[in-house]
């Protein structure tokens, strides 16, 4: 897998809102305008600040959603007892300015070039960074096969809902499954994934895939656990994990 | 400074300035910190320890440390990430209950824990009805995310020096440093005159 | 709420480590002077909520990278770290 490259000692960047999209009910996209952004690769991350007038200042940490090469966007889960995703969610509107940090990380990336099948993984907002990779491979017209799997706690839940539904096709994808409620009619999984689940989505042992799982603490252990339990290397498998707060 | 965000004002509540010490914001919640997994040490395996005099250590069991006099009391509590919550009740053992009878020349000790996290404080800290080892919050046993089975409750100090899944105590003739005093913090902590970082 | 997700991964620190060091250290393996085991710090245990930033080794839980942030000083102590490389 190709390396990002070590760019140097990163420095806050002016950004501003250039236009918010509503995914699901707490889930928020903002496009930014940051002038002299670097170009990122799918996977990585930027780190917000967000200051006040008296200067209190908080940061956090948001995967990036948009493919390398296009318009610079975030999407945001609000966490009821966050402190700087309701602000993102429910306060910033166009024109609206902070400030980021990034792209940041140098693991948890994945290039369109590389031919290898790819499981990414996502649970709830996890979904974000593997997100990137999808959009990544389409632009591109990457030629890797490429199955999600994407476990949310309902359909009004799932983010990205209509271009989940509109990019399969030319060795995309993607398995979901909804853990809490399920409408009528549902083809999709019914519950928390486990061992049993995964061995029927996974790539076969001898393809020696390439994983991505990004989540909550728990999830991400649980799947990477079953994962290797099915006899995947834990190399092959790249794991986020994000924190309860926001 | 950065940009300034509009509209953005953070979580922070002001209180009254009497009870809030200098840079620090209210709040409602608990928030839980940790530097590591929480242990989970099965009570039948649980002691509490005084050691580093010159006599044998003096131990309790779980059931001999709760049958020792206890109180409930409510003190505000202050962590150097800046909250503080007010009013907040506990119950558990004076440690001048644990250092009745125990015969030495220490000025200071150091909380050894579960999980390995150690703090140090000057003994004149931890006695005169200044600290607690707390088995109880709030009307119910301690949640081991917050450090139960019990924790050593000192809050005139910063909440880090009430550590969490404390085991003992070790008294010292001399300050020794723990977990975070190596790496930065205060060696005492007084919220009140914002000892938080060396040199403070 | 879970305490498990108080537990991260060394990705969590990423725009810290860069701010640190001048570079992107996510995927830098190190070595636990504990145990031995080799890891990048991706992979690697990290508590954030805390006073501090505290990064353990998966394997023996030891504490390898300890962080501390002051308003005029920095301090990083890398005592269980046996190893790291760069490049």
């Amino acid at each position: 897998m190709a390396r990002a490259a070590v760019l140097g000692r990163l420095a806050w960047l002016a950004a501003e809102v250039a236009g918010a999209k509503w995914e699901t009910p707490r889930v928020r996209t903002l496009e930014l305008n940051v002038p002299g952004w670097a170009d990122h690769l799918a996977g990585q991350h930027l780190d917000v600040r967000l200051t006040a007038e008296d200067g209190y200042q908080a940061q956090r940490s948001y995967s990036i959603a948009s493919a390398p090469g296009t318009t610079l966007a975030l999407t945001v889960e609000r966490l009821d007892d966050g402190e700087v995703s309701p602000y993102l969610v429910d306060e910033a509107r166009e024109g609206d300015g902070f400030e980021v940090r990034g792209p940041i990380g140098g693991y948890f990336v994945w290039e369109p070039g590389d031919p290898t099948p790819v499981l990414p993984v996502g649970g709830g907002s996890g979904v974000v960074p593997l997100m990137a990779m999808a959009r990544s491979r389409a632009r591109v017209g990457g030629t890797a096969p490429m199955r999600l799997l994407y476990s949310s706690r309902s359909l009004e839940d799932v983010i990205y809902r209509d271009e989940l539904e509109a990019l399969p096709g030319d060795g995309f994808e993607v398995v979901q499954t909804l853990t809490r409620e399920q409408p009528a009619g549902w083809s999709g999984y019914s519950r928390r994934i486990d061992p049993e689940l995964l061995a029927e989505v996974a790539w076969p042992v001898a393809d020696e895939p390439k994983v991505f799982v990004c989540g909550s603490t728990r999830f991400v252990d649980a799947a990477a656990d079953g994962l290797v339990g099915l006899g995947y290397d834990p190399r092959w498998i790249r794991t986020e994990r994000f924190g309860a707060t926001g | 400074m950065g940009i300034i965000s509009r509209g953005f004002r953070g979580r922070r509540q002001d209180g009254p300035p009497d009870r809030v010490p200098p840079g620090q914001y209210l709040t409602d919640d608990f928030p839980v910190l940790s530097a590591g997994p929480t242990p989970h040490t099965p009570l039948e395996e649980w002691t509490f320890s005084i050691q580093g005099f010159d006599s044998a250590p003096v131990s309790w069991t779980w059931q001999e440390f709760r049958a020792l006099p206890s109180e409930t009391i409510t003190k505000d509590i202050h962590c150097v990430t800046k909250w503080s919550k007010l009013d907040t009740s506990w119950e558990g053992v004076s440690i001048d209950t644990l250092l009745e009878g125990v015969e030495h020349e220490a000025e200071y000790v150091v909380a050894f824990c579960d999980g390995g996290y150690t703090t140090n404080l000057p003994l004149e800290d931890v006695t005169d009805g200044k600290a607690w080892v707390a088995y109880g919050y709030d009307g119910e046993p301690l949640e081991p995310e917050h450090g139960g089975p019990a924790r050593l409750l000192v809050p005139h100090l910063y909440f880090w020096k009430s550590a969490k899944w404390v085991r003992g105590l070790s008294l010292r003739e001399e300050d020794e440093p723990g977990f975070w005093e190596q790496n930065g913090y205060h060696l005492r902590g007084d919220p009140w005159l914002e000892q938080r970082y060396w040199g403070d | 709420m879970e305490t498990s997700d108080l537990r991260l991964d060394g990705n969590a620190i990423g725009g810290l480590l860069n701010e640190l060091f001048g570079a992107e250290l996510t995927a830098a393996p190190c070595v636990c002077g504990g145990c031995g085991a080799r890891e990048e710090i991706a992979r690697l245990d990290v508590y954030v909520h805390a006073p501090g930033v505290v990064v353990r080794c998966r394997h023996c839980e030891d504490v390898m990278i300890q962080i501390v942030r002051g308003p005029r000083r920095t301090w990083i102590d890398l005592t269980g770290t046996a190893r790291l490389e760069l490049g």
